[in-house]
Protein backbone atom coordinates (compact mmCIF):
# COMPACT_ATOMS: atom_id res chain seq x y z
CA UNK A 1 0.00 0.00 0.00
CA UNK A 2 1.24 3.31 -1.04
CA UNK A 3 0.15 6.58 -0.71
CA UNK A 4 1.11 9.51 -3.57
CA UNK A 5 0.12 13.17 -3.04
CA UNK A 6 0.53 14.92 -6.27
CA UNK A 7 -0.24 19.10 -6.76
CA UNK A 8 -2.70 18.85 -3.23
CA UNK A 9 -3.97 22.30 -2.19
CA UNK A 10 -6.77 23.15 -0.06
CA UNK A 11 -7.78 26.65 1.91
CA UNK A 12 -9.03 27.98 5.07
CA UNK A 13 -9.77 31.68 5.37
CA UNK A 14 -6.02 33.01 6.03
CA UNK A 15 -4.51 29.21 5.46
CA UNK A 16 -3.31 27.25 2.60
CA UNK A 17 -2.03 23.60 2.76
CA UNK A 18 0.22 23.04 -0.72
CA UNK A 19 1.71 19.94 -0.98
CA UNK A 20 3.66 19.27 -4.39
CA UNK A 21 4.72 15.99 -4.28
CA UNK A 22 4.59 13.45 -1.37
CA UNK A 23 4.90 9.64 -1.54
CA UNK A 24 5.29 7.29 1.52
CA UNK A 25 4.85 3.53 1.79
CA UNK A 26 2.42 1.70 3.91
CA UNK A 27 2.00 -0.80 6.55
CA UNK A 28 4.35 1.57 8.44
CA UNK A 29 3.73 4.46 10.69
CA UNK A 30 3.99 7.55 9.54
CA UNK A 31 3.83 10.75 12.17
CA UNK A 32 3.14 14.12 10.71
CA UNK A 33 4.98 16.71 12.83
CA UNK A 34 5.78 20.40 13.30
CA UNK A 35 4.14 23.38 14.88
CA UNK A 36 0.86 24.54 15.50
CA UNK A 37 -1.17 25.83 12.80
CA UNK A 38 1.17 23.97 10.33
CA UNK A 39 -1.44 22.20 8.53
CA UNK A 40 -0.55 18.34 10.14
CA UNK A 41 -4.29 18.03 10.78
CA UNK A 42 -5.46 19.63 7.42
CA UNK A 43 -3.43 17.17 5.36
CA UNK A 44 -4.53 14.04 7.72
CA UNK A 45 -8.10 15.09 6.81
CA UNK A 46 -7.23 15.70 2.98
CA UNK A 47 -5.63 12.00 3.06
CA UNK A 48 -9.31 10.81 4.34
CA UNK A 49 -10.95 12.86 2.08
CA UNK A 50 -12.76 14.48 4.96
CA UNK A 51 -11.63 17.63 4.10
CA UNK A 52 -13.19 17.83 0.58
CA UNK A 53 -9.93 18.70 -1.86
CA UNK A 54 -10.79 20.40 -4.65
CA UNK A 55 -7.29 20.76 -6.36
CA UNK A 56 -4.18 17.93 -6.72
CA UNK A 57 -4.97 14.46 -6.69
CA UNK A 58 -3.98 11.30 -3.26
CA UNK A 59 -3.40 8.21 -4.88
CA UNK A 60 -3.30 4.78 -2.74
CA UNK A 61 -1.71 2.27 -4.50
CA UNK A 62 -2.31 4.05 -7.61
CA UNK A 63 -6.14 4.78 -7.61
CA UNK A 64 -7.12 7.97 -6.91
CA UNK A 65 -9.21 8.39 -3.73
CA UNK A 66 -11.86 11.04 -4.52
CA UNK A 67 -12.73 7.91 -7.40
CA UNK A 68 -13.56 5.81 -4.11
CA UNK A 69 -16.96 7.11 -2.64
CA UNK A 70 -18.81 7.14 0.55
CA UNK A 71 -18.99 3.46 2.17
CA UNK A 72 -16.48 2.46 0.38
CA UNK A 73 -13.72 4.98 1.10
CA UNK A 74 -14.89 4.44 4.87
CA UNK A 75 -13.52 0.42 4.31
CA UNK A 76 -10.31 1.59 3.21
CA UNK A 77 -9.86 4.51 5.43
CA UNK A 78 -10.64 5.02 8.87
CA UNK A 79 -9.96 8.49 10.93
CA UNK A 80 -9.99 9.01 14.64
CA UNK A 81 -10.31 12.62 15.93
CA UNK A 82 -8.59 14.26 18.32
CA UNK A 83 -11.34 14.17 20.89
CA UNK A 84 -14.83 12.52 20.23
CA UNK A 85 -17.36 14.67 19.42
CA UNK A 86 -20.08 12.62 20.65
CA UNK A 87 -23.32 15.36 22.40
CA UNK A 88 -24.98 12.33 23.31
CA UNK A 89 -24.08 9.75 25.99
CA UNK A 90 -23.72 7.06 24.19
CA UNK A 91 -22.97 2.75 25.78
CA UNK A 92 -19.38 2.24 24.79
CA UNK A 93 -20.59 -0.58 22.98
CA UNK A 94 -22.83 1.38 21.00
CA UNK A 95 -20.08 3.70 19.95
CA UNK A 96 -17.57 1.51 19.02
CA UNK A 97 -20.70 -0.17 16.80
CA UNK A 98 -21.08 3.16 14.90
CA UNK A 99 -17.45 2.20 13.49
CA UNK A 100 -19.26 -1.11 11.42
CA UNK A 101 -21.66 0.96 9.64
CA UNK A 102 -19.84 1.06 6.55
CA UNK A 103 -20.62 -2.73 6.07
CA UNK A 104 -24.58 -1.91 6.82
CA UNK A 105 -27.21 -1.88 4.54
CA UNK A 106 -28.96 1.47 4.46
CA UNK A 107 -31.40 2.06 7.31
CA UNK A 108 -30.40 -1.66 8.84
CA UNK A 109 -28.59 -1.86 12.27
CA UNK A 110 -25.92 -4.04 13.74
CA UNK A 111 -26.40 -7.49 13.61
CA UNK A 112 -25.07 -9.81 16.83
CA UNK A 113 -21.55 -10.48 15.28
CA UNK A 114 -21.15 -6.93 14.34
CA UNK A 115 -21.46 -7.01 18.58
CA UNK A 116 -19.07 -9.62 19.04
CA UNK A 117 -16.40 -7.60 16.41
CA UNK A 118 -17.20 -4.71 18.51
CA UNK A 119 -16.39 -6.74 22.02
CA UNK A 120 -13.14 -8.25 20.94
CA UNK A 121 -12.18 -4.84 19.56
CA UNK A 122 -12.60 -3.39 23.07
CA UNK A 123 -10.69 -6.36 24.42
CA UNK A 124 -7.96 -5.72 21.84
CA UNK A 125 -7.41 -1.70 23.46
CA UNK A 126 -7.58 -3.20 26.28
CA UNK A 127 -10.84 -1.44 27.91
CA UNK A 128 -12.23 -3.19 30.39
CA UNK A 129 -15.63 -3.12 32.11
CA UNK A 130 -17.22 -1.45 29.44
CA UNK A 131 -21.08 -2.87 30.52
CA UNK A 132 -22.92 0.06 31.50
CA UNK A 133 -20.71 3.15 31.16
CA UNK A 134 -21.45 6.24 28.75
CA UNK A 135 -18.53 7.46 26.49
CA UNK A 136 -18.89 10.73 28.40
CA UNK A 137 -18.39 9.05 31.58
CA UNK A 138 -14.83 7.84 30.70
CA UNK A 139 -11.75 9.43 31.13
CA UNK A 140 -10.23 10.94 28.05
CA UNK A 141 -7.35 8.19 27.86
CA UNK A 142 -10.11 5.85 27.67
CA UNK A 143 -12.32 7.81 25.52
CA UNK A 144 -9.34 7.60 22.84
CA UNK A 145 -8.94 3.68 23.25
CA UNK A 146 -12.85 3.17 22.75
CA UNK A 147 -12.20 5.83 19.53
CA UNK A 148 -9.51 3.44 18.43
CA UNK A 149 -11.68 0.35 18.92
CA UNK A 150 -14.31 2.03 16.61
CA UNK A 151 -11.93 2.30 14.18
CA UNK A 152 -10.51 -0.89 14.12
CA UNK A 153 -14.41 -2.66 13.78
CA UNK A 154 -14.59 -0.45 10.76
CA UNK A 155 -11.50 -2.56 9.28
CA UNK A 156 -9.55 -0.28 7.43
CA UNK A 157 -6.67 -0.80 5.63
CA UNK A 158 -5.00 3.14 6.58
CA UNK A 159 -5.66 4.07 10.07
CA UNK A 160 -5.62 8.27 10.08
CA UNK A 161 -5.19 9.48 13.74
CA UNK A 162 -5.22 13.11 14.81
CA UNK A 163 -2.79 13.83 18.22
CA UNK A 164 -4.26 10.80 19.96
CA UNK A 165 -1.74 11.58 23.03
CA UNK A 166 -2.91 14.86 23.23
CA UNK A 167 -3.55 15.95 26.80
CA UNK A 168 -2.40 12.57 27.87
CA UNK A 169 -0.78 11.71 31.30
CA UNK A 170 2.27 9.19 30.70
CA UNK A 171 0.99 5.52 30.87
CA UNK A 172 -2.20 6.32 28.75
CA UNK A 173 0.34 8.11 26.41
CA UNK A 174 2.32 4.97 26.07
CA UNK A 175 -0.92 3.03 26.34
CA UNK A 176 -2.42 4.56 23.20
CA UNK A 177 1.37 4.39 21.13
CA UNK A 178 2.10 0.81 21.71
CA UNK A 179 -1.56 0.20 20.47
CA UNK A 180 -0.93 2.04 16.94
CA UNK A 181 2.61 0.17 16.91
CA UNK A 182 0.73 -3.32 16.85
CA UNK A 183 -2.19 -2.07 14.43
CA UNK A 184 0.84 -1.44 12.42
CA UNK A 185 3.56 -4.17 13.40
CA UNK A 186 0.89 -7.00 14.38
CA UNK A 187 -2.34 -5.92 12.10
CA UNK A 188 -0.05 -4.82 9.14
CA UNK A 189 -1.91 -1.38 9.00
CA UNK A 190 -0.92 1.46 7.43
CA UNK A 191 -0.90 4.38 10.29
CA UNK A 192 -0.78 8.01 9.64
CA UNK A 193 -0.76 10.19 12.48
CA UNK A 194 0.25 13.72 13.43
CA UNK A 195 1.83 13.97 16.66
CA UNK A 196 3.03 17.28 18.54
CA UNK A 197 5.47 15.02 20.65
CA UNK A 198 8.32 14.85 18.57
CA UNK A 199 10.02 12.18 21.34
CA UNK A 200 6.68 9.78 20.46
CA UNK A 201 7.26 10.33 16.86
CA UNK A 202 10.83 9.58 17.14
CA UNK A 203 10.62 6.65 18.96
CA UNK A 204 7.29 4.85 17.23
CA UNK A 205 7.15 6.36 13.25
CA UNK A 206 9.32 4.52 10.35
CA UNK A 207 8.50 7.74 8.35
CA UNK A 208 8.26 11.23 9.15
CA UNK A 209 6.57 14.46 7.43
CA UNK A 210 7.58 17.91 8.46
CA UNK A 211 5.78 20.48 7.70
CA UNK A 212 5.24 24.65 8.70
CA UNK A 213 3.19 27.40 7.17
CA UNK A 214 1.15 24.74 4.69
CA UNK A 215 3.54 23.38 3.49
CA UNK A 216 6.35 20.04 3.28
CA UNK A 217 9.77 20.66 4.66
CA UNK A 218 10.89 17.56 4.56
CA UNK A 219 9.98 13.68 4.87
CA UNK A 220 11.09 10.41 4.63
CA UNK A 221 12.56 7.59 6.67
CA UNK A 222 12.70 8.56 10.68
CA UNK A 223 16.93 7.34 10.25
CA UNK A 224 17.50 9.48 7.25
CA UNK A 225 15.28 12.47 7.69
CA UNK A 226 15.66 13.05 11.12
CA UNK A 227 18.69 15.92 11.91
CA UNK A 228 19.18 19.15 14.08
CA UNK A 229 18.95 21.61 10.79
CA UNK A 230 15.37 20.17 9.45
CA UNK A 231 14.21 20.70 13.43
CA UNK A 232 15.64 24.10 13.78
CA UNK A 233 13.89 24.95 10.21
CA UNK A 234 10.44 23.66 10.96
CA UNK A 235 10.56 24.71 14.64
CA UNK A 236 12.76 28.08 14.65
CA UNK A 237 14.42 26.67 18.00
CA UNK A 238 17.87 24.83 18.36
CA UNK A 239 17.92 21.53 19.43
CA UNK A 240 20.55 18.83 20.57
CA UNK A 241 19.81 14.82 18.84
CA UNK A 242 22.24 12.54 20.78
CA UNK A 243 22.11 8.80 20.52
CA UNK A 244 21.44 6.43 23.35
CA UNK A 245 21.39 2.56 22.70
CA UNK A 246 21.42 3.54 19.00
CA UNK A 247 18.16 5.33 19.79
CA UNK A 248 18.26 8.89 19.04
CA UNK A 249 16.97 11.35 21.65
CA UNK A 250 16.09 14.86 21.12
CA UNK A 251 17.17 17.41 23.41
CA UNK A 252 15.74 21.20 23.92
CA UNK B 1 -26.62 -3.88 32.39
CA UNK B 2 -28.87 -6.45 31.59
CA UNK B 3 -31.44 -5.74 34.54
CA UNK B 4 -31.17 -2.80 32.71
CA UNK B 5 -31.78 -4.09 29.19
CA UNK B 6 -34.39 -5.87 30.30
CA UNK B 7 -36.29 -3.24 31.79
CA UNK B 8 -35.89 -1.65 28.94
CA UNK B 9 -37.48 -4.23 26.80
CA UNK B 10 -40.25 -4.48 28.96
CA UNK B 11 -40.84 -0.23 28.71
CA UNK B 12 -40.88 -0.71 25.54
CA UNK B 13 -43.24 -3.19 25.17
CA UNK B 14 -45.28 -1.12 27.83
CA UNK B 15 -45.15 2.18 25.14
CA UNK B 16 -45.93 0.24 22.24
CA UNK B 17 -49.62 -1.27 23.40
CA UNK B 18 -50.01 2.48 25.52
CA UNK B 19 -51.45 4.54 22.46
CA UNK B 20 -54.11 1.13 21.67
CA UNK B 21 -55.00 1.33 25.22
CA UNK B 22 -55.03 4.93 25.77
CA UNK B 23 -56.87 4.88 22.35
CA UNK B 24 -60.01 2.42 23.63
CA UNK B 25 -59.88 4.64 26.97
CA UNK B 26 -60.26 7.66 25.18
CA UNK B 27 -63.14 6.51 22.99
CA UNK B 28 -65.52 6.57 26.41
CA UNK B 29 -64.92 10.12 26.80
CA UNK B 30 -66.59 13.13 26.01
CA UNK B 31 -69.75 15.07 26.79
CA UNK B 32 -72.45 12.42 25.74
CA UNK B 33 -71.99 9.24 28.72
CA UNK B 34 -71.41 6.10 26.42
CA UNK B 35 -70.97 2.75 28.12
CA UNK B 36 -67.67 0.62 27.30
CA UNK B 37 -70.14 -2.26 25.80
CA UNK B 38 -71.90 -0.07 23.15
CA UNK B 39 -68.25 1.86 22.57
CA UNK B 40 -66.72 -1.60 21.39
CA UNK B 41 -69.98 -2.85 19.53
CA UNK B 42 -70.45 0.69 17.60
CA UNK B 43 -66.54 -0.14 16.44
CA UNK B 44 -67.30 -3.74 15.89
CA UNK B 45 -70.10 -2.82 13.50
CA UNK B 46 -67.28 -1.37 11.33
CA UNK B 47 -66.90 -4.96 10.15
CA UNK B 48 -69.99 -6.02 10.20
CA UNK B 49 -73.88 -4.69 9.17
CA UNK B 50 -74.86 -4.33 12.53
CA UNK B 51 -78.08 -2.61 12.64
CA UNK B 52 -78.99 -2.02 15.89
CA UNK B 53 -76.36 0.31 17.02
CA UNK B 54 -78.19 3.82 17.15
CA UNK B 55 -77.15 6.21 14.77
CA UNK B 56 -76.22 8.82 17.79
CA UNK B 57 -73.26 6.16 18.68
CA UNK B 58 -71.82 5.70 15.27
CA UNK B 59 -72.07 9.46 14.95
CA UNK B 60 -70.39 9.92 17.86
CA UNK B 61 -68.24 7.40 18.19
CA UNK B 62 -67.06 6.57 14.38
CA UNK B 63 -67.43 10.06 12.89
CA UNK B 64 -66.15 12.52 16.13
CA UNK B 65 -63.65 10.34 18.70
CA UNK B 66 -62.05 8.34 16.54
CA UNK B 67 -60.68 10.28 14.07
CA UNK B 68 -60.06 13.09 16.83
CA UNK B 69 -57.98 10.14 18.50
CA UNK B 70 -56.17 9.08 15.28
CA UNK B 71 -55.19 12.52 14.97
CA UNK B 72 -53.99 13.04 18.46
CA UNK B 73 -52.23 9.93 18.24
CA UNK B 74 -49.96 10.92 14.96
CA UNK B 75 -49.95 14.35 15.88
CA UNK B 76 -48.10 13.76 19.04
CA UNK B 77 -45.90 11.07 17.81
CA UNK B 78 -45.24 13.47 14.49
CA UNK B 79 -44.01 16.64 16.32
CA UNK B 80 -42.49 14.49 19.17
CA UNK B 81 -40.51 12.30 16.45
CA UNK B 82 -39.75 15.45 14.25
CA UNK B 83 -38.05 17.07 17.70
CA UNK B 84 -35.87 14.13 18.31
CA UNK B 85 -34.66 13.89 15.31
CA UNK B 86 -33.74 17.30 15.20
CA UNK B 87 -31.72 17.37 18.25
CA UNK B 88 -29.73 15.00 16.83
CA UNK B 89 -28.96 16.44 13.83
CA UNK B 90 -28.00 19.82 14.73
CA UNK B 91 -26.51 18.11 17.96
CA UNK B 92 -28.10 20.77 20.67
CA UNK B 93 -30.70 19.67 23.39
CA UNK B 94 -32.98 23.02 22.90
CA UNK B 95 -33.63 22.46 19.04
CA UNK B 96 -37.12 21.82 18.06
CA UNK B 97 -39.56 22.45 15.27
CA UNK B 98 -40.41 26.15 17.05
CA UNK B 99 -36.98 27.21 17.36
CA UNK B 100 -35.67 26.29 13.84
CA UNK B 101 -38.86 28.71 12.24
CA UNK B 102 -40.95 25.31 10.49
CA UNK B 103 -43.83 25.86 13.30
CA UNK B 104 -44.45 29.44 12.36
CA UNK B 105 -43.97 28.90 8.40
CA UNK B 106 -46.51 25.99 8.65
CA UNK B 107 -48.84 28.59 10.97
CA UNK B 108 -48.50 31.30 8.64
CA UNK B 109 -49.25 29.05 5.89
CA UNK B 110 -51.51 27.37 7.59
CA UNK B 111 -53.48 30.66 8.43
CA UNK B 112 -52.93 32.30 4.51
CA UNK B 113 -54.89 28.77 3.30
CA UNK B 114 -57.31 29.35 5.93
CA UNK B 115 -57.83 33.25 5.79
CA UNK B 116 -57.99 34.03 2.04
CA UNK B 117 -57.83 30.81 0.36
CA UNK B 118 -60.83 28.87 2.00
CA UNK B 119 -60.78 25.31 0.27
CA UNK B 120 -59.20 26.42 -2.87
CA UNK B 121 -55.95 25.58 -1.86
CA UNK B 122 -55.63 23.15 0.97
CA UNK B 123 -53.94 24.34 4.43
CA UNK B 124 -51.79 21.55 4.09
CA UNK B 125 -49.71 22.27 1.06
CA UNK B 126 -49.48 25.94 2.14
CA UNK B 127 -48.37 24.76 5.43
CA UNK B 128 -45.77 22.36 4.12
CA UNK B 129 -44.36 25.17 1.70
CA UNK B 130 -43.80 28.09 3.71
CA UNK B 131 -42.35 25.71 6.58
CA UNK B 132 -40.12 24.86 4.17
CA UNK B 133 -39.25 28.33 3.00
CA UNK B 134 -38.94 29.28 6.93
CA UNK B 135 -36.28 26.18 7.86
CA UNK B 136 -34.31 26.53 5.06
CA UNK B 137 -34.09 30.47 4.98
CA UNK B 138 -33.19 29.55 8.71
CA UNK B 139 -30.22 27.05 7.03
CA UNK B 140 -29.19 29.69 4.47
CA UNK B 141 -28.93 32.86 6.47
CA UNK B 142 -27.03 31.19 9.71
CA UNK B 143 -24.61 29.32 7.22
CA UNK B 144 -21.09 30.70 7.29
CA UNK B 145 -22.03 32.88 10.27
CA UNK B 146 -18.65 31.50 12.22
CA UNK B 147 -20.76 29.91 15.63
CA UNK B 148 -22.85 27.50 14.02
CA UNK B 149 -25.15 26.60 16.83
CA UNK B 150 -25.65 29.88 18.22
CA UNK B 151 -26.15 31.62 15.00
CA UNK B 152 -28.92 28.84 13.66
CA UNK B 153 -30.59 29.52 17.37
CA UNK B 154 -30.70 32.90 16.72
CA UNK B 155 -31.63 33.09 13.13
CA UNK B 156 -34.33 30.38 14.21
CA UNK B 157 -35.90 33.23 16.88
CA UNK B 158 -35.79 35.59 13.94
CA UNK B 159 -37.36 34.05 11.19
CA UNK B 160 -39.69 32.23 13.60
CA UNK B 161 -40.43 36.15 14.92
CA UNK B 162 -40.78 37.69 10.93
CA UNK B 163 -43.18 34.58 9.69
CA UNK B 164 -45.03 35.49 13.70
CA UNK B 165 -45.20 39.32 12.00
CA UNK B 166 -47.12 38.10 8.59
CA UNK B 167 -49.42 35.59 10.46
CA UNK B 168 -50.58 38.92 12.98
CA UNK B 169 -50.80 41.09 9.85
CA UNK B 170 -53.12 37.88 8.12
CA UNK B 171 -55.13 38.03 11.11
CA UNK B 172 -55.31 42.04 10.90
CA UNK B 173 -57.17 41.34 7.24
CA UNK B 174 -59.00 38.57 8.72
CA UNK B 175 -62.89 38.77 8.37
CA UNK B 176 -64.80 38.27 11.48
CA UNK B 177 -65.38 34.31 10.68
CA UNK B 178 -61.98 33.39 9.06
CA UNK B 179 -60.66 34.93 12.24
CA UNK B 180 -62.56 32.94 14.35
CA UNK B 181 -61.65 30.00 12.98
CA UNK B 182 -57.98 30.36 12.49
CA UNK B 183 -57.97 31.51 16.37
CA UNK B 184 -59.24 28.70 17.19
CA UNK B 185 -56.82 26.77 15.06
CA UNK B 186 -53.76 29.00 16.46
CA UNK B 187 -54.70 27.62 19.89
CA UNK B 188 -53.59 24.23 18.90
CA UNK B 189 -56.69 22.25 19.29
CA UNK B 190 -57.99 18.86 17.77
CA UNK B 191 -61.62 19.99 18.07
CA UNK B 192 -61.93 19.96 14.31
CA UNK B 193 -60.58 17.13 13.42
CA UNK B 194 -62.51 14.83 11.27
CA UNK B 195 -62.05 12.14 8.65
CA UNK B 196 -61.04 14.47 6.28
CA UNK B 197 -57.84 16.27 8.35
CA UNK B 198 -57.14 12.75 9.21
CA UNK B 199 -57.31 11.51 5.10
CA UNK B 200 -54.83 14.59 4.04
CA UNK B 201 -52.44 14.43 6.51
CA UNK B 202 -51.93 11.06 8.64
CA UNK B 203 -50.60 9.80 5.30
CA UNK B 204 -47.74 12.26 5.28
CA UNK B 205 -47.02 12.05 9.34
CA UNK B 206 -47.19 7.96 9.28
CA UNK B 207 -44.82 8.08 6.38
CA UNK B 208 -42.02 10.52 7.72
CA UNK B 209 -42.63 8.98 11.16
CA UNK B 210 -41.60 5.34 9.59
CA UNK B 211 -38.93 7.14 7.42
CA UNK B 212 -37.45 9.02 10.64
CA UNK B 213 -37.53 5.83 13.06
CA UNK B 214 -35.79 3.50 10.11
CA UNK B 215 -33.36 6.44 10.19
CA UNK B 216 -32.40 6.33 13.50
CA UNK B 217 -29.03 4.81 13.61
CA UNK B 218 -27.78 6.63 10.82
CA UNK B 219 -28.96 9.89 12.83
CA UNK B 220 -26.49 8.37 15.47
CA UNK B 221 -23.62 8.71 13.06
CA UNK B 222 -24.86 12.19 11.91
CA UNK B 223 -24.74 13.43 15.82
CA UNK B 224 -21.16 13.13 15.67
CA UNK B 225 -20.73 15.67 14.07
CA UNK B 226 -20.02 16.08 9.95
CA UNK B 227 -16.23 15.17 10.08
CA UNK B 228 -17.18 11.87 11.51
CA UNK B 229 -20.02 10.92 9.92
CA UNK B 230 -18.24 11.21 6.29
CA UNK B 231 -15.02 9.58 7.75
CA UNK B 232 -17.84 6.56 8.33
CA UNK B 233 -19.37 6.56 5.05
CA UNK B 234 -21.85 8.85 4.93
CA UNK B 235 -23.50 11.36 2.48
CA UNK B 236 -23.70 13.82 5.11
CA UNK B 237 -24.94 16.59 2.43
CA UNK B 238 -27.56 14.63 0.99
CA UNK B 239 -28.60 12.44 4.16
CA UNK B 240 -29.16 15.61 6.41
CA UNK B 241 -31.54 17.16 3.19
CA UNK B 242 -33.47 13.58 3.49
CA UNK B 243 -34.34 14.54 7.17
CA UNK B 244 -34.73 17.76 6.72
CA UNK B 245 -37.40 17.49 4.80
CA UNK B 246 -39.18 14.44 6.41
CA UNK B 247 -39.01 16.65 9.69
CA UNK B 248 -40.32 19.84 7.61
CA UNK B 249 -42.91 17.39 6.06
CA UNK B 250 -44.19 15.86 9.84
CA UNK B 251 -44.22 18.96 11.18
CA UNK B 252 -46.39 20.83 8.60
CA UNK B 253 -48.36 17.84 8.39
CA UNK B 254 -49.30 17.84 12.58
CA UNK B 255 -49.85 21.82 12.22
CA UNK B 256 -52.41 21.89 9.81
CA UNK B 257 -54.19 19.51 11.03
CA UNK B 258 -53.81 20.91 14.79
CA UNK B 259 -52.31 24.11 15.14
CA UNK B 260 -50.04 25.07 17.61
CA UNK B 261 -49.45 22.90 20.28
CA UNK B 262 -46.17 23.57 22.45
CA UNK B 263 -43.73 21.33 23.99
CA UNK B 264 -44.31 18.19 23.06
CA UNK B 265 -41.05 18.70 20.55
CA UNK B 266 -39.00 19.53 22.87
CA UNK B 267 -39.76 17.29 26.02
CA UNK B 268 -41.09 14.29 25.11
CA UNK B 269 -37.78 12.99 22.97
CA UNK B 270 -36.02 14.23 26.27
CA UNK B 271 -38.08 11.70 28.27
CA UNK B 272 -37.83 9.25 25.69
CA UNK B 273 -33.76 9.09 26.05
CA UNK B 274 -34.25 9.39 29.99
CA UNK B 275 -35.79 6.18 29.87
CA UNK B 276 -34.47 4.34 26.95
CA UNK B 277 -30.92 6.05 26.43
CA UNK B 278 -29.86 7.89 23.54
CA UNK B 279 -29.53 5.29 20.42
CA UNK B 280 -31.74 6.89 18.35
CA UNK B 281 -32.61 3.80 16.68
CA UNK B 282 -34.65 3.19 19.97
CA UNK B 283 -35.25 7.17 20.78
CA UNK B 284 -36.83 8.24 17.62
CA UNK B 285 -39.60 5.42 17.61
CA UNK B 286 -40.17 5.45 21.48
CA UNK B 287 -40.64 9.02 20.77
CA UNK B 288 -43.31 8.18 18.82
CA UNK B 289 -44.91 6.17 20.94
CA UNK B 290 -44.21 8.28 23.87
CA UNK B 291 -45.83 11.40 21.90
CA UNK B 292 -48.97 9.57 21.24
CA UNK B 293 -49.75 8.84 24.06
CA UNK B 294 -49.05 12.15 25.65
CA UNK B 295 -51.40 14.29 23.31
CA UNK B 296 -53.72 11.93 23.74
CA UNK B 297 -54.01 11.92 27.60
CA UNK B 298 -53.59 15.67 27.39
CA UNK B 299 -56.50 16.05 24.61
CA UNK B 300 -58.59 13.93 26.24
CA UNK B 301 -58.26 16.52 29.57
CA UNK B 302 -58.69 19.16 26.96
CA UNK B 303 -61.92 17.75 26.03
CA UNK B 304 -63.32 15.63 29.36
CA UNK B 305 -62.60 18.23 32.12
CA UNK B 306 -64.64 20.71 31.93
CA UNK B 307 -68.37 21.16 29.70
CA UNK B 308 -66.52 23.07 27.50
CA UNK B 309 -63.55 22.40 25.60
CA UNK B 310 -59.54 24.11 27.09
CA UNK B 311 -56.92 24.30 24.62
CA UNK B 312 -55.06 21.00 24.23
CA UNK B 313 -51.88 22.95 24.69
CA UNK B 314 -52.47 24.24 28.20
CA UNK B 315 -52.49 20.51 29.13
CA UNK B 316 -49.65 19.39 27.04
CA UNK B 317 -47.72 21.82 29.40
CA UNK B 318 -49.18 20.92 32.49
CA UNK B 319 -48.90 17.28 32.54
CA UNK B 320 -45.71 17.68 30.93
CA UNK B 321 -43.20 19.68 33.15
CA UNK B 322 -43.88 18.17 35.97
CA UNK B 323 -42.86 14.73 34.44
CA UNK B 324 -40.38 16.19 32.31
CA UNK B 325 -38.78 17.03 35.87
CA UNK B 326 -39.76 13.53 37.33
CA UNK B 327 -37.74 11.85 34.84
CA UNK B 328 -34.68 14.69 34.79
CA UNK B 329 -33.92 14.39 38.10
CA UNK B 330 -34.04 10.22 38.04
CA UNK B 331 -31.61 10.02 34.87
CA UNK B 332 -28.29 10.01 34.53
CA UNK B 333 -25.85 11.91 32.11
CA UNK B 334 -27.28 11.89 28.44
CA UNK B 335 -25.58 15.23 26.98
CA UNK B 336 -22.19 16.28 26.99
Amino acid sequence: MNIWIKDLSFSYPNFTLKVKDLSFEGEKITSIVGPNGAGKSTLLKCIGMINPVSKGSIFINGKDISEIKGTKRAQLIAYVPQEQTSIFNFSIIDFVLLGRTPYLNFLSKPSHKDIERAEEALRFVGIKNWKGRGILEISSGERRLVLIARTIVQEPEIFLLDEPTSFLDPKHEFEIMELIKNLSKKMGKTVILTLHNLELAVKYSDNLIFMKEGEIIGSGKTSDILNEDILEKVYDLKMKIVEIDGKKIILR
Amino acid sequence: MNGRLNKRKIAFIFIFFLPLFLGLISLLIGSYPIGIKDVIKTLLSIFSSNNEIPDVYRDIILKIRLPRIILALFVGASLSVSGASLQALFRNPLVNEYILGISSGAAFGASLSIVFFGKNFPVEISSFIFAFIAFFSVLLISKGTGSDIISLLLTGVIVSTFFTALLTLVEFLASPYSLQSLFFWLMGSLSVAGWREVGYSLPFMLAGILVLSLYGWRMNILSLGDEEARALGLNVKLEKIIIMLTTTLVTSSAISSAGIIGWIGLIIPHISRMIFGVENSVVIPASALIGASFLLIADDFSRGIASFEIPVGIFTSLIGIPFFIYFLKRSGKIWS
